[in-house]
């Protein structure tokens, strides 16, 4: 790992910075600024660069390309980046948690749990509030969450594994509930849920934007600040607690945490699989660092993926859009089952 | 098997088979217009031409029931197969991607190839349900550890999420070829021709006989290989039987009714619960049990929520997950 110690105040202050990890993420955020660019100039309105950069600067060349990138295109990717960045933080936080390189927010029925509540308010209460959308995601992924950590913590130990085998059940149980829900609702209501179970980022609007990047305020910050208990949590709970973590908070707080990213984020969009469980992964490929610097290149990562699998599932088939859920799924699950060849049956990060 | 046994065995298949029958009668005699079990045994029995109700019963809600009767036993029986063969108590169609596979099969045939005839439906079902398998297969012996019980969900989880986002990819690329799969896809009897059927009643047929051929050998399987091997079981032959057989019947019940998840994951826990690990018994208990579980599971499919109707594969699956949920605390 190539390090070069920066010292400031005599030596009292240092900051150790990872070249590479560095470089790596001011590579993707150019990246990320590329894909943006792109998808806004993508359509059935197509604009060059120039126009783009124009229209978003204020000085649109016509009201139509005004409409298209303020209305359409331009929330529309930024929630795709901000999904896939809380899709990404939420898996890694799970990751690191479980001690388990398999978990993932769709994987453990944690995006299922919110699904369901926001279909039972779809169908049940179509008056309901849009803003109480993710509040309620965020109760019903928790509880899905807690059933799951109790249901799979034994005295047997070797709970890592059972965890995952726990969400899939739980996953299939909530599902079939939620498509039960959907048979039983008023068809129109039933078909708008549809679209948006299958993880598309295609109908939403600045309202979305605003409540990502109220819950990005809140909780981002809280998790830059876990980096170091989770650093400590990687190498087991003795060492964390020799080191004076409080374990078991941290942990709770963490999965609350990551409940909460995936809980928003599935609220906006739908349910994402995989962005959790590929992310932290292709993070730690690019380049290695200490855990806040992988969280950091793992949002990074999450958002250009979603904003790549969002770009190509609308560009490749047009106008028949994909919705991005299917296309992180072929993504993701490549690298699911690399993972499962990888991984010993007692694993460790 | 000493004859105490065999009597009680015998008893508890006759006790069973009738209430396999009820469940059919009441299955047929449940609608939207209620028919008395009496008229409906008076249809199958000894129909008259000009007699509504006997008109609905043999042309409407019969077929519906057989499918039903037929779907239950196959996918039962496979998994009794699976869980005996490979001991993994958590062994089953759904879990290990046979359906998975199967469904991928008959949507691409369908959209590709356009193969609408319902005489490839199974046959369609039966490649995608074998590559399933063998996919599923490889990727967890692959894995370190082996192809435990772990590796193979895990690995049945990925593949089934792989094939489930492309079918899902042709579906909204093609929807008007795919419009009648829809209710199909989530695991439906209703809407379902006797032509498909008929095709893929060879199938089942041809299936539940090989399981019932091989059931004392995958007794002998299910305590271990070199004991069946000690026991002069040919173990190499008896796996590939078993495996043609699960794809058979995986397929036929696919082409039926979509894919109906868990149903063989319970049935053979449940039924090994009353007749112990004789796989001679397991097996044809397992269809008997498994006829009556998805009509019964059908009715209620129908009636809860009437007149709108829940897909069956809703309910097998909100019934089955906690029994799998429960097998991973208890046996992993």
């Amino acid at each position: 790992m190539s390090m070069t110690t920066l010292e400031g105040f005599g030596g009292r202050l240092a900051l150790r910075v990872p070249y590479r990890a560095v470089l790596v993420s001011v590579g993707l955020t150019v990246a990320i600024i590329g894909v943006l660019t792109w998808s806004l100039m993508t359509g059935s309105y197509p604009l060059d660069g120039a126009q783009v950069w124009a229209t978003l600067l204020g000085d649109a060349p016509s009201d139509t390309a005004t409409t298209v990138v303020w209305e359409f295109r331009f929330p529309r990717t930024l929630v795709a980046f901000i999904v896939g960045a809380f899709l990404a933080l939420s898996g890694a936080a799970l990751q690191y948690v479980t001690r388990n390189p398999l978990a993932d927010p769709s994987l453990v029925g944690v995006s299922q749990g919110a699904a369901l509540v926001v279909v039972a308010v779809t169908i049940l209460a179509p008056g309901m509030g849009y803003y109480m959308r993710p509040i309620l995601a965020f109760g019903g992924s928790l509880v899905v969450a807690a059933l799951i950590l109790l249901a799979s913590s034994s005295r047997r130990g070797g709970e890592t594994l059972r965890f995952i085998l726990m969400g899939i059940g739980v996953a299939a149980l909530i599902s079939s509930v939620t498509s039960a829900l959907l048979t039983y609702g008023d068809i129109d209501r039933a078909m708008s849920a549809l679209g948006w179970l299958a993880g598309s980022v295609h109908s939403v609007g600045w309202d979305e934007v605003r409540w990502l990047t109220v819950t990005a305020i809140f909780v981002v910050p809280a998790f830059m600040a876990a980096a170091r208990p989770l650093s400590a949590i990687r190498f087991g709970e003795d060492v964390a607690t020799g080191l004076g973590i409080r374990v078991r908070m941290a942990r709770w707080g963490l999965i609350i945490l990551a409940v909460a990213l995936a809980a928003t984020a599935v609220a906006a969009v739908g349910p994402l699989g995989f962005v959790g469980l590929v992310a932290p992964h292709l993070a730690r490929r690019l380049a290695h660092s200490g855990v806040g610097m992988h969280l950091v290149l793992t949002g990074l990562t999450g958002a250009l993926l979603v904003g790549l699998a969002d770009f190509a599932g609308r560009a490749a088939f047009a106008p028949v859009q994909i919705p991005a859920g299917l296309v992180t799924a072929m993504i993701g699950v490549p690298v699911f089952v690399a993972l499962i060849l990888r991984t010993q049956a007692r694993s460790q990060l | 098997m000493n004859a105490t046994r065999t009597i009680f065995a015998a008893t508890g298949f006759w006790l069973c088979l009738g209430g396999v029958v009820l469940a059919f009668l009441w299955h047929i005699s449940v609608g939207a217009k209620a028919i008395p079990l009496g008229v409906v045994w008076q249809a199958i029995t000894a129909p008259q031409d000009g007699v509504f109700d006997h008109v609905v019963v043999r042309d409407l809600r019969m077929p519906r029931a057989i499918f039903a009767i037929s779907v239950g036993a196959a996918l039962s029986v496979a998994g009794a197969l699976m869980q005996g063969v490979t001991r993994n108590p958590l062994a089953e169609p759904g879990i290990l991607g046979l359906m998975a596979g199967a469904t991928f099969a008959v949507i691409i045939g369908i959209g590709w190839f356009g193969l609408a005839g319902s005489a490839y439906v199974p046959l369609f079902a039966a490649i995608g349900a074998l590559i399933g398998a063998v996919l599923v297969w490889t990727i967890a012996s692959a894995a370190p550890g082996g192809a435990t019980p772990l590796t193979l969900i895990l690995s049945g989880a990925a593949v089934g999420g792989f094939l489930y986002a492309i079918e899902s990819a042709a579906i909204l690329l093609n929807e008007d070829t795919f419009r009648n799969f829809r209710v199909w896809l989530s695991g439906s009897l209703t809407g379902r021709d006797m032509q498909t059927y008929l095709w893929a009643l060879p199938w089942f047929i041809a299936g539940l006989i090989a399981a019932l051929v091989i059931a004392r050998q995958v007794t002998a399987l299910a305590m271990g290989e070199e004991t069946a091997a000690g026991l002069g079981v040919d173990t190499f032959r008896i796996k590939v039987i078993a495996l043609g057989a699960v794809v058979v019947l995986t397929a036929a019940a696919v082409s039926v009714a979509g894919p109906l998840g868990f149903v063989g994951l319970v049935i053979p826990h449940v039924v090994r619960l009353f007749v112990g690990s004789d796989y001679r018994l397991i097996v044809p208990f397992s269809a008997i049990v498994g006829a009556g579980y998805v009509t019964v599971v059908d009715i209620a499919a129908r009636v809860v929520l009437a007149p709108v109707e829940i897909s069956t594969g809703i309910v097998t699956t909100m019934l089955g997950a906690p029994m799998f949920i429960w097998l991973v605390r208890a046996k992993l």
